[in-house]
């Protein structure tokens, strides 16, 4: 009885918090928000920074400390993962091999998934996509091996190398750009043809060195799980 | 204006060791330890010179990529902000891991808090402040587990649980702002709020903003984490999370208070949470029979008694806030020190004074500081607050009556605990903790207190002059919208 | 129903169901998916704030000025609200592992009492080998 006493206070108290959100955003009118910030970068975007993708435009010249922010979290989040599995037991040797279709499609996909991820790390200024999207791509490349056979070790030294190395790369970046200039983060090199493979100055370098980051870490961190997830 | 493109040191610095910690630790044992500590030492050299810079030259700012105000991230350093990031690396220096464990995992979550936390305090840019805001909020959780025992990773997930919903929530709150003014920067909706954000958006949005940030400074509603993840996490992040980690939160809702939501609904919100956290506060302290978590209760308390400070409009209440929170990050830490060596019931105390004379007067000292007796720091600071309440309109009269009561049951759980420990029969537990190696920081930080007591009128006038600067509304938007570039 | 309401009733529908997950559920992983929900419907209403009726999406096309687009800057939080959310889960997920490993439940209660369990028998020894007391 009084877990359905329970149940029903939080229904209640949840059917309040909803009418009060509705009556919130009922005095904000959809679609007119201010976005006086939103569209200035509209139209600065192109001559500030020469992405054509406004997104990435923000996400690494206007708010390019976000993304190192970002980058940190996840960052952050493996190592404490790594630190609280550190001690699981390690089980991935007794752990089956999937069948045969799966083992050689995942062999068979790994370098179509490094050409793909690699593809849209590099022109994540011109097109959707990026960094983070890439690197996630180019993580499954590393994963889905781990998966099709878990007793093929993971070498957790390599992605660990590449995840420090590119994560302190995108900070150098940002402070030998303080060197030319007076900001942090400050975008340099020319801002090349709109459109081309190489324009928008440092920002492809920065999501090089995301992508590398996000791909160690993901693949890192999901190996790891997945190896005391078979000891448990 | 002032533009210091330094401003960004104290939080690249400890952030691309941090990402390099691993890597050094791997290539020689007990390298990733010195690493560490180098990385903290040159972050605070660092932190030293922009706070000196900032004393003389007055507030500093610069435009992250160099992009101008509104549209980009601009980093604001005044004399609070930089005398909070200092506090902040003394702390994460002081209470830096003591074992010899060759673990890479804790000094880069440390170094990371270290970067996380700075930027807190800095950022002058709402969605940024909750970028690193998640960066410390996930450091504090993997620090917390990092005991390794069952009960603290059950501790810190449930920790997790509530401070991941309180970030939504703060998260909806950004939301709410951003629709209702179409910026971010804080000197932008500084003059922008007496038009945008004074309905019921507004409130909402704060209140929002209030639960999501209050989880970290142990505001009223959302602190049940405290007494769990301050019993089963190692002493020295019990000390960083609740002497310092928790005020880098209530600065930062300082900050949304005076810049972007200064109506009345907001501080009489922040007043009533903050009355409220010192009530439960103090009955739970005084009921617990443990040490550990009569001090993990009592710290919500004292929290909530800076909240109120913050809550009083104008400078004198700013003043009378940071002088509290700076002198419970001296004593909240050493508590949990001792608290540490006599884990369990407060009936062990019984007798310690005769085995450790040292450290039974270490904790009258802190105790008699935290009360409010004068001519310790602690009396200093509640006066500061009861004369800025007393000043203030008839809501805080009352407030300051609960913070009087609130001291007088402090005063009865302190001294039942500092009873046992000079009357009672000896007890076999004190035999051994003459002075232990482990209580070095409780007895650096008792120094500092008593350092503090003799230059009370200095460091008042400096407080006094931190609280008019961060109060003086014009002057920040303009620094903010105008400088750094 | 205009396209906001639909997207206002959403994101504020996931966020609710989310809630009741996290507070009423008494499993572990439950919870956690239901702050996934919560930070789903948060991040819905972020995405929703920026939108604009017949706008385009926010990339330059080659030889195009810059018309009428939605408002990028939700779309750039919410890409680094989502990767925040992701490592959170995954640390979430990390110590529910280890809290299993522990208890061999997931049951709410039953890990709380546990713990309380366990900080009651190591409260007053934990300092004993250390201090090398004898009573």
């Amino acid at each position: 009885m009084k877990g359905y006493g329970h149940t029903a206070a939080t229904l209640l108290f949840l059917t309040g918090l909803g009418i009060l959100l509705i009556a919130i955003l009922q005095a904000l009118p959809f679609g007119l928000a201010p976005m006086q910030v939103g569209q200035a970068i509209v139209a600065a975007a192109p001559g500030d920074t020469g992405a054509d993708n406004i997104v990435t435009a923000i996400l690494l010249g206007y708010r390019g400390l976000d993304t190192l922010g970002e980058v940190t979290i996840l960052f952050v989040a493996a190592a404490a993962a790594g630190m609280v599995l550190g001690g699981a037991s390690r089980g991935g040797a007794q752990a089956e091999n999937a069948g045969f279709i799966l083992h050689s499609a995942a062999y068979l996909l790994f370098p179509f998934l490094l050409v793909l991820g690699a593809y849209i790390v590099l022109h994540g200024h011109l097109t959707p996509g990026g960094g983070f999207q890439g690197g996630a791509i180019l993580a499954a490349a590393f994963f889905v091996p781990v998966l099709a056979s878990p007793a093929s070790p993971f070498n957790h030294r390599t992605a660990m190398l590449v995840e420090g190395f590119a994560g302190a790369a995108f900070i150098m970046i940002g402070l030998v750009s303080l060197v030319g200039s007076d900001a942090f983060l400050t975008p340099f090199f020319g801002k090349g043809e709109a459109g081309a493979l190489f324009s928008a100055g440092s920002l492809p370098l920065l999501y090089l060195a995301i992508g590398l980051k996000v791909g160690s870490e993901l693949a890192g961190l999901m190996a790891r799980v997945s190896g005391a997830e078979a000891g448990a | 204006m002032n533009t210091v493109p330094q401003i960004i040191f104290p939080v690249a610095i400890p952030l691309i060791a941090a990402f390099l910690l691993p890597i050094a630790g791997r290539c020689h044992a007990g390298f990733g330890r010195i690493f560490g500590r180098a990385a903290v030492l040159v972050t605070f050299l660092a932190s030293a010179l922009l706070a000196w810079q900032v004393a003389g030259a007055g507030p500093a700012s610069s435009a992250m990529g160099g992009f101008k105000a509104p549209l980009g991230i601009v980093f604001y350093a005044d004399n609070l902000a930089m005398a909070f990031v200092l506090l902040l690396n003394i702390g994460v220096w002081l209470f830096w891991p003591s074992g010899d464990e060759d673990r890479s995992g804790p000094y880069t979550l440390l170094l990371t808090l270290l970067g996380g936390g700075a930027g807190l305090v800095l950022s002058g840019d709402l969605f940024n402040i909750f970028v690193f805001y998640e960066i410390v909020a996930v450091a504090s959780y993997g620090l917390a587990a990092s005991g390794g025992s069952a009960a603290g990773f059950g501790a810190s997930l449930r920790y997790l649980l509530l401070s991941a919903l309180g970030s939504s929530l703060a998260l909806m709150g950004i939301a709410l702002v951003y629709a209702a003014a179409g910026t971010l920067n804080l000197a932008d909706l500084a003059l922008l709020a007496p038009d945008v954000l004074r309905g019921p958006p507004g409130a909402a949005a704060f209140l929002l903003l209030l639960i999501g940030f209050g989880v970290k400074a142990e505001l009223f509603p959302v602190n049940s984490w405290v007494p769990e993840i301050y019993a089963s996490a190692p002493v020295r992040v019990t000390s960083l999370l609740a002497g310092i980690v928790s005020k880098l939160a209530l600065i930062v809702i300082l900050r949304f208070l005076v810049l972007v939501f200064p109506m009345p609904s907001a501080y009489g919100l922040l007043l009533t949470l903050g009355i409220l956290g010192v009530l439960a506060g103090e009955l739970a302290a005084y009921r617990a029979r443990d040490l550990n978590s009569t001090f993990a209760w009592s710290s919500i308390a004292q929290l909530g008694v800076i909240a109120i400070a913050f809550s009083i409009p104008g400078p004198a209440g700013i003043a009378a806030g940071i002088a509290l929170a700076l002198h419970h990050a001296v004593v909240k830490p050493a508590f949990f020190f001792i608290a540490d060596k006599w884990r369990g019931d407060v009936k062990l105390l019984s007798g310690g004074a005769r085995t450790s004379p040292l450290v039974a007067a270490l904790f009258v000292l802190l105790s008699l500081s935290i009360i409010g007796i004068p001519p310790l720091p602690g009396f200093w600071a509640k006066y500061l607050l009861l004369d800025a309440a007393f000043s203030s309109s008839p809501a805080y009269w009352l407030a300051a009556a609960v913070v009087l009561a609130g001291a007088v049951v402090e005063g009865a759980y302190l001294f039942r605990a500092a009873g046992f420990f000079y009357g009672g029969p000896q007890k076999g537990r004190g035999a051994a903790l003459f002075m232990p190696g482990e209580l070095v920081p409780a007895f650096v930080l008792g120094a500092v207190l008593l350092v503090a007591m003799f230059a009370i009128a200095p460091l008042g006038a400096y407080i006094t002059s931190m609280a008019v600067q961060a109060a003086d509304v014009p002057a920040i938007a303009a620094q903010i919208l105008l400088g750094g570039n | 129903m205009s396209t906001g309401a639909v997207l206002y009733a959403g994101a504020i529908g996931l966020f609710l169901i989310g809630c009741y997950a996290m507070v009423a559920e008494r499993h572990l992983i439950r919870n956690i998916l239901g702050l996934v929900l919560v930070e789903s419907g948060v991040n819905l209403l972020l995405v929703a704030v920026g939108f604009r009726e017949n706008a385009a999406a926010p990339i330059l096309k080659a030889g195009q000025s810059a018309g009428m687009m939605v408002d990028p800057l939700p779309q750039a939080l919410v890409l680094t609200a989502i990767v925040i959310g992701f490592g959170v889960l995954a640390l979430a997920l990390a110590l529910v592992v280890r809290v299993h490993q522990a208890y061999g439940t997931l049951d709410t209660r039953e890990v709380a009492r546990l713990m309380r369990v366990e900080r009651e028998a190591s409260g007053p020894g934990a300092a004993g080998p250390r201090a090398g007391a004898k009573s």
